[in-house]
């Protein structure tokens, strides 16, 4: 059974305009000790998702899903004590943007402390605590290969890099020993040597604490690298999603096709000079999507049926939503 | 730390200086002779003029003329009332006290009560409670205060004739000024009856606070709850709900403080407000503060009482204005890169 199981998961934001719909109808799970790549463009509702399994999301948006279970628990029906439990203990996140989502007020050694559960410090009086919960911060620091502890424990966030700043969110996420770790788009703007580091971290964590990680990213060459499985998204609906190694090697969805397609990394028979094959158009916007399959306009397969939202379908453990997938070759 | 303190000096003396500037030239711009505006003196003959003007230095230029009127105000040589005779410097060093003791009052009447009302409502966004908060703060701060006033009046001394209608203290107790604050002073001083008079300078206290306070708390509420709901928004706030802290730490760890912030700045705004309505509110209530004496000598054309007047209540302004900002500078730590001082 899956540790984090999302069925149908449907967010509708009310505007002047109507309701929108930024996801529809979105399947995720992972399962304990993968690592799941969650993947799309910007836009494409990653983060949406992320906000909706930690439930970080505006009250005025209704968030609607079949099944939205954690080891089994109702993560939606759940009093907010349990869900605050829960993400205390259990699940963490380390958020897209280190500089907004850290306090700018308060040091960042102040901010690790503070998200070390109390079970993990002992000692009769708060002076032996806190010196404990010191010792925690910068042993975790120390983890996430941050050097100087002295120095940027008590820096404020404005004034660190802002590498240091992604490496003190896995810090923070890491500190409270999770089960799930979800990491929305955690290498975003680091060079090559950090963003190894930082992998190569995740990976390490996945196979000595098996340690399930939610991978949300577009960085398609860190992703095929490390995950286990994969989820494409595109503008709010999942479009496949299996294992990585049967998407890599034959992906059923035109759209997975064309993302594969469009990162050179994936191609060995790619000519010199030669264009990167794309598909026209672009990522529509919320207020302008399409009914039915939201690739249809831009899809070179699409006939008239993609007006209807296609179902879900499986082969195996590899689920794809598409009218005429690749497989098909009856047009 | 030197630097910031260095470069709020030099904002401070620039604008101090341009404000001597303007209250030199108050002088030219004057109706009537320069020389009478002055002294207050109509020469009787031709030889009388010249020894006045050159008493006054105003044979020459106005360069030193300027710097005669600056060695003046630094030396404490700030001329004397034309309508009661008196050095302008002991009056004002009664007057000012008591427009500053009535805003203190009132400022800590509007920082008690509309912050903790601003935090409330924040928190509590768009429901009933804030929206009766909400609204309350907004028909406050749409009274005008002269009108608040003569109604405070109206009804508590006049009708229910439950509080003195003017002056600082009763004409039966004789406080020793002392600090220039009436409330010290008494307490200071070795009077037989002090917690009579205690009593007696609180009951004049009460309803010209309640006037200028109404203002500045509608005021602080409204920028209060914006700054909370606005640290409400932050993604940090969002992070911190998923990092699984409880509504309280959240609130004392991570809103406080952010909400608190942007306050500062605009606290010094109200500043100046604060002061005008005292002003306002001092000439409705006799208290003898620099708004009222300033109102007697328009009326009575008291030129130097004007032109000390006006720069001894703008350099309060100023002073408060940029102690606040400077406050706020170092206290924020966001706020380093921020190089250079600003009002």
């Amino acid at each position: 059974m899956p540790m984090l199981d999302i069925k149908n998961l449907t967010l509708e934001m009310h505007s002047s305009e109507g309701t929108i719909k930024a996801l529809d109808k979105v399947n995720l799970t992972v399962s304990s000790g993968e690592i799941r790549a969650l993947v799309g463009e910007s836009g494409s509702g990653k983060s949406l998702i992320v906000s909706a399994i930690c439930g970080a999301l505006p009250s005025e948006w209704s968030l609607t899903a079949d099944r939205m279970s954690w080891n089994g628990e109702n993560l939606l029906g759940m009093s907010s004590q349990q869900r605050r439990e829960v993400m205390r203990r259990e699940i963490a996140v380390v958020f897209q943007d280190p500089q907004t989502s850290l306090d700018p007020s308060a040091t960042l050694g102040e901010q690790l402390e503070e998200s070390i559960p109390s079970e993990f410090v002992q000692g009769r009086w708060f002076w032996q605590r806190a010196q404990q919960r010191k010792k925690i911060a910068i042993s975790t620091v120390h983890k996430v290969g941050i050097k100087h502890h002295k120095h940027y424990l008590s820096a404020y966030p404005h004034q660190i890099p802002s590498d240091i700043g992604q490496k003190f969110m896995i810090a923070m996420a890491l500190v409270s020993q999770p089960t799930l770790l979800i990491a929305d788009d955690p290498t975003r703007g680091m060079e090559p040597t950090t963003k190894t580091q930082i992998l190569k971290l995740f990976t390490r964590l996945n196979q000595t604490r098996s340690l399930s990680i939610l991978f949300v990213s577009h960085d398609l060459l860190a992703i095929a690298s490390m995950s286990h499985t994969m989820t494409v998204l595109y503008a709010g609906q999942t479009v496949e999603s299996g294992k990585m190694k049967h998407i890599k090697k034959r992906p059923l969805h035109p759209y997975t096709k064309a993302l594969l397609d469009s990162a050179p990394s994936f191609r060995k028979d790619l000519s010199p000079k030669s264009h990167l094959p794309t598909i026209a158009g672009s990522i529509p916007t919320l207020q302008h999507l399409p009914i039915g399959c939201r690739l249809g306009p831009r899809c070179p397969r699409a006939q008239r049926a993609c007006v209807q939202t296609p179902a879900v379908r499986r082969i195996h453990d590899h689920s794809y939503s598409c009218h005429y997938p690749l497989h098909m070759e009856k047009l | 730390m030197i630097r910031i303190l260095a470069r709020y000096s030099i904002l401070f003396v620039l604008t101090l200086l341009v404000l001597a500037v303007m209250s030199f030239s108050l002088a030219y711009l004057f109706p009537g002779d320069v020389l009478e505006n002055l002294t207050g003196i109509v020469p009787a003959n031709d030889a009388q003029r010249m020894a006045l003007e050159r008493q006054f230095r105003l044979d020459q230029s106005y360069i030193v003329q300027f710097f005669y009127y600056l060695t003046n105000l630094f030396a404490g040589d700030w001329g004397y009332s034309f309508t009661s005779g008196i050095e302008l410097r002991d009056e004002i060093g009664v007057a000012l006290p008591a427009t500053i003791e009535l805003a203190t009052y009132s400022m800590v009447v509007a920082l008690v009560i509309g912050i903790p009302l601003g935090y409330y409502s924040g928190m509590r966004c768009y429901s009933t409670s804030d929206y009766i908060i909400n609204t309350s703060s907004i028909t406050t701060y749409s009274f005008p205060v002269f009108w608040l006033a003569l109604l405070l009046i109206l009804v508590f001394s006049l009708q229910l004739d439950k509080a003195p209608l003017s002056g600082r203290v009763s004409l039966l107790f004789n406080v020793e000024p002392v600090s220039g604050f009436i409330l010290l002073d008494i307490l200071l001083s070795d009077m037989q009856n002090k917690s009579l008079a205690f009593k007696d300078a609180l009951s004049h206290l009460t309803l010209p606070t309640i006037a200028i306070g109404a203002v500045s708390t509608a005021s602080m509420v409204r920028i209060t709850r914006r700054s909370v709901i606005d640290a409400r928004h932050q993604p940090y706030i969002a992070a911190a709900v998923s990092r699984g802290l409880s509504g309280w730490q959240i609130f004392f760890r991570h809103i406080l403080r952010n909400a608190l912030l942007p306050i500062l700045p605009l606290m010094a705004i109200q500043i100046t407000t604060l002061i005008t309505n005292t002003m306002i509110v001092e000439t409705l209530f006799s208290w003898p503060g620099i708004g009222n004496w300033l109102i007697q000598a328009i009326y009575q054309r008291d030129y130097p009482a004007l032109r000390v007047g006006m720069l001894a209540v703008s350099t309060l302004v100023i002073t408060l204005t940029i102690t606040v900002d400077m406050f706020n500078r170092l206290i924020d730590p966001s706020r380093e890169k921020y190089e250079h001082a600003a009002i």
